[in-house]
């Protein structure tokens, strides 16, 4: 492959292929490959290679812990135990033959303190996150118009993402690029669709592939509008959460519609600085429901309970299920 | 050709949560049954797969899984959080792996036992697979296996192996290549054969 003609090498390729990449290298890489029947054929062999890798299965019999792993386990949290309790001990013969000393120490230290931690206190809170603020909305913007098209289909196989519409973020909001003719709707989702409280709630690397069914995109996706719209008018969380709470009380924004859901099956998408590309997987939205009737969060169980609106002002249940294969077909990592 | 699971432990934007396996790890080295039973839990298969297609031993593969979690309760008070547990654990078993050999002199990265794969119905292809794989340099397909079937990143593959991270890629890269060059090549004498692994397979991976 000539590299002059390829922004990308092929190690590069494949290394996008693998989830390697930075999101910007990943949507940069995404995007020449939508373009390029050279790549796409190097791509599909080194997919094809993972895939007949898969032929060679281990099955694994069903055992559990051993009795030898059980003893030493049992014998490793005895000691533990005992270590609690005799530095629990230890620990409240020093204190009560110094309690004295360290009460009058206390006092001083609770008045010197105080006036250094409240002129500190704001100084703190900005440094507890990465992300203390809103940054200037072109770093949320992606230039490349083709490459967030790309991204957004790339959250469904595509079979589905091929007739979507798709939407792209625009300096007054979402916005359509191209008109869909099966219902669903894709579009890269940003930073402030994650819980309130979330560190990365500003996070301008975020980019989140989505693809939402019919039911969803009438349901789900205007509280993405919502959220937008109140980010770029500079309202404060504290504002958005009471107008997202009016807006449901109102009826201005709807329940999630039975059968609600949403693809997020992109290998070139970026969740947050903790998940990075994160696993392939599906989302379904339900009015509150209690997270037993689906036994998520279960031992074993692949459902899961989404936090994104937990404790937020929307009263939608969100339930997670990881899936085998991003939606380029390739084999994905269990959750 | 999957990215290896981050630790889950942050939220964002439809990103779903679950304990992270440092979390558990804390928790037990805090002297919690539970958290051990979890991470034996979610570590017990594919560490039954690293060893099982190494050794190509089912009874050594599951001693060798028991042994890595004795080798983890025997070293809890040494763990740092700062490494990846699912790294952590890869590495234990790379030197029991090791042992393993050296007791057996066994020269090959493949198992050279008796005992065929558990191939699920597709034996002759699962073989075949295994054949080309062993035409592969051994560093080469160590690195293609941690990532293919460990489904470590570049950079965990990179500290187990104490090798740069760009090393991991190019012999990746070259790796793959060779080793379509070997399907290939058998494909052309044997084209029936590559044909049935292309059959819907239910069992292969998925979500599990």
């Amino acid at each position: 492959m000539n590299t002059n003609r390829h922004p990308i090498e092929q190690e590069e390729l494949m290394a996008y292929l693998d989830g390697e990449l930075s999101a910007d290298q990943a949507t940069e890489a995404l995007s020449h490959l939508e373009l390029c029947p050279e790549c796409q054929t190097l791509a599909a062999d080194f997919r094809g290679v993972s895939q007949e890798l898969l032929a060679w299965e281990v099955e694994s019999p069903e055992v559990g812990i051993s009795s030898e792993l059980n003893a030493a386990l049992g014998e490793r949290l005895q000691k533990r135990q005992a270590a609690k309790v005799t530095s629990s001990r230890l620990e409240n013969r020093v204190m009560t033959s110094r309690w004295v000393w360290a009460g009058a120490l206390a006092i001083v230290c609770v008045v010197v303190g105080l006036k250094l931690t409240l002129t500190s206190r704001k100084r703190n809170e900005d440094r507890s996150t990465a992300y203390p603020s809103m940054a200037s909305i072109e770093k949320y913007l992606m230039p490349d118009r083709n490459a967030e098209i790309a991204l957004a289909r790339s959250a469904a196989p595509e079979a589905i993402s091929s007739d979507a519409k798709i939407l792209l973020l625009g300096w007054r909001g979402y916005e359509t690029a191209i008109e869909g003719k099966n219902g669903f709707v894709c579009m890269v989702e940003r930073s402030w669709m994650s819980p309130f409280n979330s560190a990365d709630f500003w996070n301008p690397k975020v980019r989140v592939p989505q693809c939402f069914n019919p039911a969803a995109a009438r349901s789900i996706l205007p509280l993405t509008f919502k959220r937008t719209e109140m980010v770029l008018a500079g309202l404060s969380k504290a504002q958005m959460i009471d107008s997202i709470k009016a807006g449901f009380d109102n009826k201005e924004l709807p329940a999630p519609e039975p059968g609600a859901m949403c693809y997020m099956m992109s290998r070139a998408g970026y969740l947050n600085d903790s998940l990075g590309h994160y696993v392939p997987h599906l989302m379904f939205y339900f009015p509150l429901t209690d997270k037993s009737s689906w036994g998520a969060d279960l031992r074993d169980s692949p459902v899961t309970l989404n936090p994104q609106f937990r404790d937020g002002p929307e009263p939608i249940t969100e339930f997670v299920i990881a899936v085998g294969k991003w939606s380029d077909g390739t084999a994905a990592p269990a959750m | 050709m999957g990215k290896t699971p981050q630790k889950g432990c942050s939220v964002s934007a439809g990103a779903p949560t679950m304990t992270s396996d440092e979390a558990l790890m804390l928790e037990f080295q805090g002297g919690s049954r539970a958290a051990f039973e979890e991470l034996f839990a979610r570590y017990r298969k594919p560490l039954y797969g690293f060893f099982g297609r190494r050794l190509n031993n089912p009874e050594r593969a599951e001693d060798l899984v028991q042994e890595t979690f004795l080798a983890v309760i025997r070293a809890a008070s040494r763990y740092e959080p700062r490494a990846l547990v699912r790294t952590y654990l890869y590495s234990i078993a790379l030197n029991l792996l090791a042992a393993e050999r050296r007791k057996f002199s066994t020269s090959s990265t493949l198992g050279q036992s008796a005992s065929e794969p558990k191939t699920d119905g597709t034996p002759e292809y699962a073989l075949w697979v295994r054949q080309a794989m062993e035409k592969l340099d051994s560093p080469d397909r160590e690195i293609l296996m941690l990532r293919e079937y460990e489904q470590l990143s570049y950079s965990d593959i990179a500290e187990l192996l104490r090798i740069p991270v760009n090393t991991v890629r190019s012999r990746l890269f070259r790796s793959r290549l060779a080793l379509k060059g070997y399907l290939e090549s058998e494909a052309k004498t044997n084209p029936g054969l590559r044909a049935s692994a292309w059959q819907p397979h239910p069992r292969r991976r998925g979500p599990q």
